[in-house]
């Protein structure tokens, strides 16, 4: 059964809730840039958002964005990937825990600190009891959680769904990060956040963007992936790959090594350069692919190397994480 | 009293984040919960937290509340005769 992503939203470093990036991206120049946030009152009740933090208004904002765009108002499932949850949350709470030694914790952070709070948050506000899961597999989260609702899609369980990809980037996890050497290395792409969220579904609107062909995934331990079941069905007639390089030689080597070895003169696309690094960026590459495809062009800041005018009707995402985690999403108009 | 229920008003409005909400909104004989501020019951235990932490009170039985957080005055009324700080 066909796969179709009928409608997409985001809120990230670039305008939010908008498609200006195509022609007009914002360029950061700062190591670390948080997502440019919506006035959310004009979206959420007062009485509903003031307990929550900015992942949670984000994510119910695209989510509520999507849903109404696909016109589905309860999906079957709602699947969300997320790589460090309601971070922010979490660390008030710790640092009252830390505080007020042990005692009187406030309840709202504690219980809007945990990874799942986001896809329970959509289901409440959309009143929808059905399927709801959390994927939280750091680099390779929003894949956990896309081919979760593809293999449902496609053997026919479940009619539509409604998946996202939501992670903020605080100050004090970025400096973590740095430390660790995740983040903010010399010519990195900045860091930055994402809230995504695309309702699939088996049949095809007049706004459907594009199917979506195949979800694999795998993990090689960094070893190399030539000959690795899986990758190569994906492979037939692809015009672009939506890689995501971000700026370290020592972490793009593994992209273009792999490129080099699968997909061998096919064109190379980027998107952290606009949208940069963190742990469920990927969804911004499925974003960025499904967008050029729906508009049947794809602007100059996405092309790796030169620029190509050729007509094209699939482009592959690949994602690596650590050089062991792999993943790979075929989309196609 | 009336110093106690402005900075009882205040410290609603921030524990439970309610934006666009002065104190002068807030009407001391109306219902927290229903009708007046539309209070919940996370709210109830954000105030319970609230009461212990800055006035001392730590209430044993959590059925209590439904009387004490009545109102903005009748919770003023039970924090004046109960606090310890």
């Amino acid at each position: 059964m066909s796969v179709y992503i009928n409608s997409i939203q985001q809120i990230s470093a670039q305008q939010p809730l908008s498609e200006d990036w195509f022609n007009e991206p914002i360029m950061h120049t700062e190591a670390y840039n948080r997502a440019i946030d919506v006035d959310y009152k004009q979206y959420l009740a007062p009485n509903v958002a003031r307990r929550l933090g900015k992942i949670l208004k984000r994510a119910l904002v695209v989510s509520k964005k999507a849903m109404e765009e696909s016109g589905v108002a309860q999906p079957e499932a709602i699947i969300t990937g997320t790589g460090l949850g309601c971070i922010e949350n979490t660390e008030i709470f710790l640092e009252k825990l830390v505080r007020e030694g042990e005692e009187l914790l406030n309840p709202t952070y504690f219980m809007q600190s945990t990874h799942n709070t986001i896809s329970s948050l959509i289901a409440i506000d959309a009143k929808c009891h059905s399927y709801n899961n959390t994927y939280a597999h750091s680099g390779i989260s929003f894949e956990c959680a896309l081919q979760d609702a593809f293999i449902q899609l496609e053997t026919g369980k479940i009619k539509n769904a409604l998946v996202g990809a939501h992670d903020e980037m605080t100050p004090v996890y970025f400096g973590i990060l740095k430390k660790s050497g995740y983040l903010g290395k010399a010519n990195q792409h900045f860091a930055g956040e994402t809230a995504v969220a695309m309702m699939l579904s088996t049949k095809k609107s007049e706004r459907a963007l594009c199917s979506i062909d195949g979800v694999e995934k795998m993990y090689t331990g960094g070893k190399e992936l030539e000959g690795v079941r899986g990758v190569k069905k994906l492979l037939s007639d692809v015009d672009y790959v939506m890689i995501g390089t971000n700026g370290v030689d020592e972490h793009d080597a593994v992209y273009f090594d792999n490129c080099a070895q699968l997909f061998s003169g096919i064109p190379l696309l980027q998107y952290k350069n606009i949208f940069g690094e963190g742990y469920t960026m990927p969804a911004l590459g499925v974003y960025a692919a499904a967008t050029c495809l729906h508009k049947g062009e794809i602007p100059n800041h996405l092309f790796l190397g030169e620029k190509n005018t050729k007509k094209f009707r699939k482009i592959l995402c690949y994602n690596q994480f650590e050089g062991k985690n792999h993943t790979f999403v075929l989309l196609s108009r | 009293m009336e110093d106690l229920i402005v900075k009882l008003k205040e410290e609603i409005i921030e524990v439970l984040n309610l934006e666009d909400v002065t104190p002068a909104d807030i009407d001391e004989n109306a219902a927290l919960f229903g009708d007046g501020l539309g209070l919940d019951s996370i709210d109830a235990l954000e105030l319970i937290v609230l009461m212990e932490k800055n006035y001392g009170i730590k209430l044993k039985d959590p059925a209590e509340g439904k009387d004490i957080f009545k109102s903005v005055k009748v919770l003023a009324d039970y924090i004046a005769a109960h606090r310890t700080k």
